[in-house]
């Protein structure tokens, strides 16, 4: 059926076929909005929310930014990875990848997965966002790619508000990368939401660390939420727990520094009292988890 | 911009379509190539009734943009009517009356059919898994379950 031409899309779409190219083409369009399969954005696109004016398309670049590699200690992950393919690369069954395959299995659902990218899931820059706490555990960089060369920015200062990234117009987010934080390191990741997937999560958090003779010899602890609405480190809480000797009393005394270093508003999902309960028990839950308990 | 013209592949059969930028992949093969197995349900990603095959790998075609979809080989539950495999489904779905109202259907016939393609046999709680992103609110699920369990069996 004929729509009434008024109504009719008048967006402008680009679609380049490589790297080189798009980046000329963002350079001439810095209002283009990027993207990749656009699971995240197409609803937003069509419920109005979002009105751009141009697309730059770059889910053409498979060739060029769809890998997973290990450049001598850093593991680099391109940003049009989807989620279905890091379910299949080996490197992540070692143990200290784990938390990857618990993101992973609860990811969206199994068809979401098989569009959603690594890069658009940071790029989303929403606390629902599983992989940016679990990046962030990590200390992983993101690599900005534009006609003026590359530049690297710690995940950390690249996600500056709810759907708020540390992008200049003219960038394209290309990889995102971490150190294997190598042998003896255990990861762990949980969510809690309504409904085991296909859900946003109420509050999800990630743990990186390594536990030798029964010391904490060093952890990195990230969530969705800490003092605000985007993911953040639990700095005071790591800082608290290493070189702490693992034990119940520790855990517990954890959980205080967290309680203490939380700062949540009550929202429409949730109470801030719920959440806290929930960061406070994933905590504890995760802790136990990277000494090797289920 | 005006309308693209794109070259899409569905269910073996080529064609050029002309398609608004704005356009969902529900859409262009609902209303331009007529397979009405696609079910629009919640529009946003969250449902799965508009499940469809795109190289070979469950999709939702309500959040694919139309112009993406070039290039992809697409395939609807209509393209798997003379597949043996989703005969056996389809015999399975009937003996347990897994349908009632029949909407959430094709997609759980297509993701049945995708995880008995690349596991034989498969248990329940792969059969839940690989159904859950695909809702169904007369059934309760159990009978879906057990239809696809038993289509997984040798006879």
């Amino acid at each position: 059926m004929e729509q009434p031409l008024l109504n009719r899309s008048t967006m402008i779409v680009l679609q380049p076929s490589s790297l080189k190219e798009s980046l000329k083409l963002l350079n001439e369009n810095p209002d283009a909005e990027i993207i990749a399969n656009a699971s995240d954005l197409w609803p937003r696109i069509k419920n109005g929310e979002v009105k751009p004016k141009k697309l730059l398309d770059i889910s053409g670049l498979v060739s060029e930014l769809s890998y997973v590699k290990k450049d001598g200690s850093s593991i680099k992950i391109g940003a049009l990875v989807t989620v279905s393919q890091l379910e299949e690369e080996s490197i992540f069954n070692e143990k200290r990848f784990s938390a990857f395959k618990d993101v992973i299995a609860k990811f969206g659902s199994p068809q979401i997965r098989n569009v959603a990218t690594v890069g658009g899931n940071v790029c989303a820059a929403s606390s629902s966002e599983d992989f940016i706490p679990l990046l962030l555990a990590f200390n992983a960089k993101v690599r900005l790619s534009s006609v003026d060369g590359d530049r690297y920015v710690n995940l950390e200062k690249f996600i500056t508000g709810k759907r708020k990234i540390n992008r200049r117009p003219n960038e394209i987010l290309t990889e995102i990368s971490f150190e294997d934080p190598g042998e003896g390191y255990i990861s762990a990741f949980e969510k809690v939401g309504r409904r085991n997937i296909l859900i946003i999560n109420l509050v999800n958090m990630a743990v990186v660390g390594k536990i030798k003779d029964g010391k904490i010899e060093d952890i990195r602890i990230a969530a969705n939420r800490i003092k605000g609405k985007i993911p953040e480190r639990a700095k005071n809480t790591e800082e608290f727990l290493k070189g702490k000797t693992f034990n119940e009393n520790t855990v517990a005394e954890a959980k205080k520094v967290l309680s203490e270093e939380v700062s949540l508003t009550d929202d429409i999902r949730a109470s801030a009292d719920y959440r806290k309960a929930l960061l406070l028990a994933m905590l504890e839950r995760l802790l136990f988890k990277l000494r090797g308990e289920q | 911009m005006a309308q693209m013209l794109v070259k899409l592949n569905v269910n073996g059969i080529e064609r050029e379509v002309l398609v608004d930028p704005d356009d969902r992949l529900l859409d262009v093969l609902r209303d331009e190539f007529g397979y009405k197995s696609v079910k629009e349900g919640c529009g946003t990603g969250d449902c799965g009734l508009c499940t469809v095959l795109m190289d070979g790998k469950p999709v939702l075609s309500c959040i694919v943009p139309a112009f993406q979809a070039k290039n992809h080989k697409i395939v609807t539950l209509e393209g798997l009517n003379n597949d043996p495999l989703m005969k056996k489904i389809q015999d399975q779905f009937r003996a347990h009356q897994a349908a009632q109202c029949g909407f959430c259907t094709p997609a759980m016939e297509i993701m049945g059919w995708h995880l008995l393609n690349k596991k034989k046999e498969p248990n329940k709680q792969e059969i839940k898994e690989a159904i859950s992103g695909t809702l169904c609110r007369c059934t309760g699920y159990y009978d879906i379950i057990d239809a696809i369990y038993d289509a997984g069996r040798p006879e």
